[in-house]
């Protein structure tokens, strides 16, 4: 055990579980619109649906105006330096106890694989689910403001479904690869408290 | 030791999930009936009325139940939905006389009932009476496993017979057979 | 009461309806005049009327018949026997402006009693006029409206089939053989006690269309005489007691409302009054965007008639409706006699004169695009005979941009057409003559006599044919709180399962898509588990080489 570092600051632990905690539960209860299954009722499980969509939207406000007063946006900016070691950490290291290919600091908290997928979550997915979920949440304006011209339901049911399918693999992808610091909690317990064990 | 310990309990806690789970469609039976409501409920009662075999076990109408008119007389409205009521004394007495057991009274008299839902089909909802019994120790275990057995009678569907008449409780003198307290 | 009647009325009050204690009335009585329980329309409110019509002298004679009193009436209401005159309830005849077809009870060939012309006799008792016993019927004779039977306020004028509208003027047998009296009317009582048209007198046909109770609507019956709460929450007895007239406002005796030219969709703007429109729409009262709190139910107002969630079933004040009439086993003798059998209920199951029925109460409505405009096979359109002929057909569309999705009743029947010319034919059903089918069970000769009173050719052979015909549901309005809830549509399979060309969520999704989407996040989720189980291997291993932790 050597030192502790200061990744994650206050702000970005409360963005990181409000935002993992809203996005569960949209799943969750989004899923039940879509018909999976039953579990609180469809009428419910739209209005709470809709409700947590407009708290994600107002926590995303002060996320987007954190990243780029704090230039923390930059954390995000891809790099293709040591993705092949990550891979290869990934497919064999990781059974061989070999070393962590990537060393964090509070300048670069992501490895490079985590830079690209959480780029391609903001960037791609997050942006499709937005302007589908905000589509749908509007499709009673539809008529009025002349949308319903070039918009069909199903195809932005489709869309919003389909990011949704990536965010649900993109939750369980996430939560396990947080096990594999150099103990299964240490990643988990850095996003607590802000601090991380560094060998 | 620490390890199995929790792999025990955890085994045991997936086994009350499932079972918690599945208690429900163990408990109780439902079917879609291939008639409407007034023919199911007749060709139920004529299944019990008719059958010496069944007469012989004891086995008589009691009532006929209509929940749903609560509901209407509140104002508010639900699907039909109908309670046959049978009892027999020659299963009836045994439970009733055991201080032990007599608090399965509250599950007499037998009912099977029937009822229309959204797919408007008629669907007839018996209570799993084999495995309720087996609960409740050997003697209440015999009588329902029984009870098991007659209720299978009741529900026989032969569309080759034309329809019986509906038996309604009471005042009915002209509708015959099943009056009110019929059997117990 | 016979055994049947008491049987039937036990089934109805014991079984299905908490207030159905009232006139029940067994389903294959011919009679579609009731014998009206509550004498005034709306009981407890005392009249309002500027006139009392016991004080005029022109109403205190011996009338001998009904044109009479027609007569006295017209001496003062001058207007109003030309102002009936102009109407469907005297013309049965109804010009349809969007499709030109000439509709109303004189055209029109439905799959229930099927015809008017050869049994005039019998079906003019629900016509508002005296005397409609041929084709010959002078319908310019102002004493022939019948101002009674929609003013009757005592509930002892009663026209019965047979009479051609007449009520009966001297004590009567009816049925016929049945052993039961119809009391003469006393016109001069029910002329000085005429008052505002209430529910028994638009009931006395309506509740009992098709040949009895409850029969052809399905939304329309005798259980709306006196409504609870739960099945009508407009007309309920103890609530905003609606008489008929208060939704069918009424001017000039010009009724508002039409089954033949529906209004699909209400775009006037009116709240009622306002503009014009078809004032006994929904919205004529309750506007376009009635749902105050959830806001995104009037969105689904714009393609979902109010009746589909508020009208949840139909037939639910424990009278069932007849759902199937099949003619081609009419005529079946047992021992040279027609005979009758019942079904589980006590209603009538087979009847000889008419053949194999079905009923049911509280019935889940079929669903379909209905964009107001019905095309009827008429008397003079070919039908296919393989196919199953639409007696009136609703059109509608998704795409179309001026349907909704509407609740109907989907009534089905068999009934004869003409194998030579592969039209619907008419056929003599009543008649004291040796034609008449109800009297002498001769298909060949019910038909070979009603043809020849419409004058039309007729190859001489017969088959039955497969029909449907569409009821909009619109009356048996639920409270509120019992109109559809979110799921039963929103939800597979659920109420709108046939309903083509929406994108509802819960009922339909992309299937491949799911497949694709459950799959990935299932492989993950193998994945990780796999690769989790790998490192747990992976480092026992160690652990058993290197011992402690790494």
């Amino acid at each position: 055990m050597s030192q502790r570092i200061y990744i994650f600051k206050g702000f970005e632990r409360f963005w990181h579980w409000s935002q993992a905690f809203l996005i569960i539960f949209m799943l969750i209860t989004g899923f039940e619109v879509h018909g999976s299954y039953s579990l609180m009722g469809f009428e419910r499980a739209v209005d709470t649906h809709t409700f947590a969509a407009w708290t994600l939207v107002g926590l995303w406000c002060f996320a987007i105006f954190w990243h780029f007063t704090t230039g923390e946006w930059k954390q995000y900016i891809p790099t293709f330096d040591k993705i092949t070691d990550m891979v290869k950490f990934y497919a064999i290291g990781i059974f061989t106890q070999a070393p962590h290919p990537y060393k964090v600091n509070p300048n670069r908290k992501h490895n490079p694989l985590q830079r690209l997928t959480y780029l391609g979550i903001l960037a791609f997915v997050g942006p499709l689910i937005w302007v589908t979920g905000w589509f749908y949440i509007f499709h009673d304006q539809w008529h009025a403001w002349g949308w319903d011209a070039f918009l069909s339901l199903e195809w932005v049911a489709f869309f919003h479904t389909l990011a949704a399918f990536i965010f649900l693999a993109f939750v369980i992808a996430h939560v396990y690869l947080t096990t594999t610091g150099h103990t299964p909690l240490a990643h988990i317990k850095a996003m607590i408290t802000g601090w991380e064990d560094v060998d | 030791m620490l390890k199995a310990l929790l792999g025990f309990v955890a085994g045991a806690v997936v086994v009350a999930l499932v079972g918690w789970l599945m208690m429900p469609s163990l408990m109780f039976t439902e079917r879609v009936s291939p008639f409407g409501m007034e023919e199911t409920i007749a060709r139920i009662q004529h299944n019990i009325e008719d059958n010496p075999a069944l007469k012989a076990k004891g086995w008589a109408l009691s009532g006929l139940r209509n929940p749903a008119r609560a509901v209407q007389t509140d104002g508010g409205n639900v699907l039909p939905v109908m309670m046959i009521e049978v009892c027999s004394t020659k299963y009836s007495k045994p439970i009733l006389k055991e201080d032990t057991v007599r608090f399965l009274s509250i599950l007499m008299p037998c009912k099977v009932s029937v009822y229309k839902k959204q797919d408007g089909k008629v669907y007839i909802g018996t209570m799993n009476a084999g495995l309720m019994g087996k609960l409740f120790g050997s003697l209440v275990g015999d009588v329902m496993s029984q009870v098991a057995e007659d209720q299978k009678l009741f529900l026989v569907m032969d569309p080759s017979t034309p329809a019986p008449e509906m038996i309604l409780p009471q005042a009915a003198p002209a509708a015959g057979g099943g009056g009110p307290g019929g059997g117990c | 009461m016979n055994n049947f009647e008491r049987f039937a009325g036990l089934v109805v009050a014991a079984v299905f309806a908490a207030t159905a204690l009232g006139p029940a009335r067994a389903s294959s009585d011919p009679s579609p005049a009731p014998p009206a329980k509550a004498a005034a329309a709306a009981p407890g409110k005392p009249s309002t009327s500027t006139a009392d019509h016991g004080k005029f002298k022109v109403l205190q004679q011996g009338f001998k018949s009904g044109p009479e009193v027609t007569k006295a009436c017209l001496t003062c209401h001058t207007e109003a026997a030309h102002q009936v005159q102009g109407t469907q309830h005297w013309n049965w005849e109804f010009m349809n402006p969007k499709t030109n077809q000439r509709l109303g009870k004189k055209h029109v060939i439905n799959n229930f009693c099927t015809a008017i012309p050869s049994n005039y006799e019998f079906c003019t008792a629900c016509h508002v006029g005296y005397g409609w016993k041929d084709e010959n019927f002078d319908f310019t004779a102002q004493e022939n409206v019948d101002c009674l039977v929609c003013h009757d306020t005592t509930g002892t004028y009663r026209k019965l089939p047979g009479w051609a509208g007449h009520p009966v003027y001297q004590d009567t047998e009816f049925p016929p053989k049945s052993g039961k009296m119809v009391k003469a009317v006393n016109l001069a009582d029910v002329a000085q006690k005429v008052g505002k048209t209430g529910r028994n007198n638009c009931g006395a046909c309506h509740f009992y269309g098709g040949g009895g109770d409850a029969v052809k609507h399905g939304d329309i019956d005798s259980s709306l005489r006196e409504p609870a709460r739960y099945l009508d929450v407009h007309m309920a007895k103890d609530g905003l007691n609606f008489t008929c007239g208060d939704c069918h406002k009424t001017t000039g005796h010009a009724v508002s409302g039409s089954r033949y030219n529906p209004t699909a969709v209400d775009t006037a703007k009116h709240i009622r009054g306002k503009e014009d429109g078809n004032a006994a729409a929904c919205q004529a009262c309750h506007g376009h965007a009635p749902h105050k709190e959830k806001t995104r139910l009037n969105v689904h107002a714009e393609k979902i008639a109010c009746q589909t969630c508020h009208v949840p079933e139909f037939a639910r004040g424990g009278k069932p409706t007849k759902m199937l009439w099949d003619w081609s086993t009419a005529g079946k003798l047992k021992d040279g006699k027609p005979f009758k059998t019942k079904d589980s209920g006590g209603h009538d199951a087979y009847d000889s004169r008419k053949g194999d029925f079905k009923y049911e109460t509280n019935v889940i409505p079929e669903y379909i695009w209905f964009n107001g405009q019905v095309d009827y096979t008429l008397r003079e359109t070919k039908l296919d005979p393989t196919q199953v002929v639409h007696i009136n057909k609703f059109n509608g569309s998704p795409d179309d941009g001026r349907s909704k999705i509407w609740p109907i009743k989907l009534f089905k029947g068999k009934q004869p057409y003409d194998v030579g010319s592969n039209q619907l034919i008419v056929f003599h059903t009543y008649g004291q003559d040796d034609s008449a089918l109800w009297s002498n069970f001769n298909w060949d000769k019910a038909i070979e006599f009603g043809m020849k009173e419409i004058g039309a050719q007729y190859s001489g052979k017969y088959a039955f044919v497969e029909t449907d015909m569409a009821w909009p549901i619109t009356h048996m309005v639920a409270p509120k709180e019992d109109a559809l809830a979110c799921k039963q549509c929103h939800t597979a399979p659920g109420r709108l399962d046939k309903v083509p060309g929406i994108y509802m969520p819960g009922r339909s999704g992309n299937e491949l898509l799911d497949m694709a989407g459950w799959s990935i996040a299932g492989l993950t989720l193998l994945g990780v588990l796999g690769h989790g189980a790998g490192r747990i291997v992976a480092s026992r291993r160690s652990k058993g080489h290197q011992g402690g932790h790494p």
